[in-house]
């Protein structure tokens, strides 16, 4: 490259070769390892396809669709991961929102307090699943236990009823991840101008005014980020759950996330779960365009 | 005066309420960890908090399980993906946010969005993929597929940083006579050490703490810490104590990096869109 060019301003920014040299190696393997596996996926879900070749593997349209449509135990398994987005999203939601609040206040300790709050959010999450189930196992759980010394005995245990054992799946998750809420809640908050809060209160507003009017309102954007990102992240619950109940008792905590591992490597049937694989990959994606649309620009961030 | 007294007193309950909020959510992990220092006899046959302290599930853990070489897979393969994923995704972040070129945003947004395609709908043709290549039960494959969130991941949580670098300092070398590439590995990468370290810490974190690649991809060579820990769950018998001493060792660079990285965790959270 001659001198006269490199001179000029931003001379980063001309010829093609460089940033192929950049670009290209991350290309080629998110391309071999993540791009290829979707579009194999996408392509095996109008095969039967069994994982032991019994000389059925055929090519059949949209047939897996149409019994996909007919079984129950889809229907029910989508309804129960999404369940986890409807009931244990608001409630993160909530106690992340006002323990943020409570963190924006002046107390000793207030920095090492927000660091323990994270750890959940970290641990391992079949850690957590195994955890849990030690917690509610009957006899010497520490939370059966617990409930035990309010009157509450569960001698079968709590996993192995089905609506207590979703209950606590749910409760584990919320366990887990209200205080990823809580963080970004209060990155939020205390992003805040705080002349208007010292405003309101000269104005004479409450603690639920100052709330409900001005800090909430405030933060919308904020809460939508927090919710798409979560929303996103239970569309991939499997681990925590596998461990801790493995789908059961029954049907019980069988999500689609478990539903599509069965059918794949309990039944074989890779077609059969590939389409399913479909239907989630394609529920994801509407989630992240609308976060994507939302909130990330590379030109802004 | 009266107005001085009743701040100090809100700020104490706030503090009380704090601390009452902390120690109930930290109750599980302190779970976790007490119940490794009990023999799992101990733990099916007493009160959840009676404590004996005692070694035996650390010794039989580190003595007679497939925990200990499940360390070292799992330190081999998250220690190489995030390598892998740094290196590729650092060159790549680089020229998303130095080079304008067409089809530069779609190229990036497709990186962010494919990222966030739950593992578990991959699960098959991932473990097709790899079986095919007879990959399966090896580092190789569970390294490969690790990177696939890895390298995305690291993508993502790199630009801010490397947006906020001024190209002067490149700008500076161009005209020193070094070329881009020069340029990029000997003086704009060690500009972003601080941003690398998080990056690297983060993908580290995700690598160690997957589940779904390491169930479907490894067997008994390759088995990582998380499927050993579980094993622990035995066909009839859950080996509680043992399973909650691993469990425990497992947990610790965790703890050592969440409480040192406080500063960057809404950008690591945010970055990409999720966590692992």
């Amino acid at each position: 490259m001659s001198n006269s060019t490199t001179i000029k301003r931003l001379p980063l920014r001309k010829k093609r070769g460089p940033f192929l040299y950049f670009i290209l190696p991350a290309a080629l393997i998110v391309g071999v390892v993540l791009v290829f596996p979707i579009i194999y996926g996408f392509g095996l879900s109008f095969f039967n396809w069994p994982q032991v070749n019994d000389g059925t593997r055929a090519f059949i349209n949209v047939k897996n669709y149409m019994e996909l449509f007919k079984d129950n135990e889809f229907w029910h398994s989508l309804f129960l991961q999404l369940g986890f987005i409807f009931i244990a999203i608001p409630i993160e939601l909530i106690i992340g929102f006002f323990v943020a609040i409570l963190f924006n206040h002046d107390f000793p300790l207030s920095g090492f307090l927000r660091n323990l709050l994270l750890l959940p959010v970290f641990i391992l999450p079949i850690l957590s699943g195994l955890t849990w189930k030690l917690m509610l196992q009957p006899r010497y759980g520490a939370i059966t236990y617990l409930l035990s010394l309010f009157g509450m005995e569960f001698p079968q245990g709590i996993l192995s009823d089905q609506s207590l054992a979703y209950t606590a799946v749910i409760i584990q998750d919320i366990w887990r991840m209200w205080p990823f809420m809580f963080m970004i809640l209060y990155a939020g908050i205390t992003s805040l101008p705080k002349d208007i809060m010292e405003a309101a209160e000269i104005d004479g507003a409450g603690f639920l005014k100052k709330t409900f009017s001005i800090t909430l309102p405030m933060l919308r954007g904020t809460i939508t980020t927090a919710i798409l990102l979560r929303t996103i992240d239970a569309l991939r619950i499997f681990s925590e759950v596998f461990v801790m109940t493995g789908g059961g008792p029954g049907n019980g905590t069988m999500l689609f996330s478990l539903y599509i591992h069965k059918q794949a490597f309990e039944f074989g049937k890779l077609g059969y779960a590939s389409a399913m694989a479909v239907i989630l990959i394609v529920i994801s994606l509407f989630f992240a365009f609308g976060l994507v649309r939302k909130n990330m620009d590379i030109d802004t961030m | 005066m009266k107005m001085k007294n009743r701040k100090k007193i809100i700020k104490w309950i706030v503090f009380i309420s704090a601390l009452i909020i902390v120690l109930v959510e930290l109750f599980p992990i302190w779970i976790i960890i007490s119940s490794g220092f009990k023999r799992d006899l101990d733990i099916r046959n007493s009160n959840p908090f009676d404590f004996q302290f005692n070694l035996r599930s650390y010794e039989l853990v580190f003595q007679k399980s497939d925990f200990v070489p499940s360390i070292g897979n799992s330190l081999i393969i998250g220690l190489s993906s995030t390598i892998i994923s740094l290196i590729f995704g650092s060159m790549a972040s680089y020229g998303i946010a130095r080079f304008r070129f067409k089809g530069r945003k779609g190229l990036s947004y497709s990186f962010l969005v494919s990222r966030m395609v739950p593992q578990i709908a991959l699960s098959v043709p991932i473990f097709i993929l790899f079986d095919r290549l007879s990959l399966t039960d090896t580092h190789i494959a569970l390294i490969l597929a690790y990177t696939s969130f890895n390298l995305p991941y690291i993508i993502w949580l790199l630009l801010p940083f490397f947006s906020s670098v001024s190209p002067s300092f490149e700008e500076a070398a161009l005209v020193d006579g070094c070329n881009k590439r020069q340029v990029f590995w000997k003086i704009f990468l060690p500009l972003t050490a601080p941003g690398l370290v998080v990056a690297a810490i983060f993908g580290f974190i995700m690598a160690w703490n997957e589940y779904i690649y390491a169930l479907i991809l490894t067997g008994n060579a390759t088995k990582t810490a998380p499927i050993a820990v579980n094993g622990f769950m035995g066909q009839y018998a859950p080996k509680w104590g043992q399973l909650a001493a691993s469990g425990t060792i497992i947990l610790i660079p965790i703890i050592i990096f969440t409480l040192t990285l406080q500063k960057y965790i809404i950008k690591g959270l945010t970055a990409g869109g999720v966590k692992g």
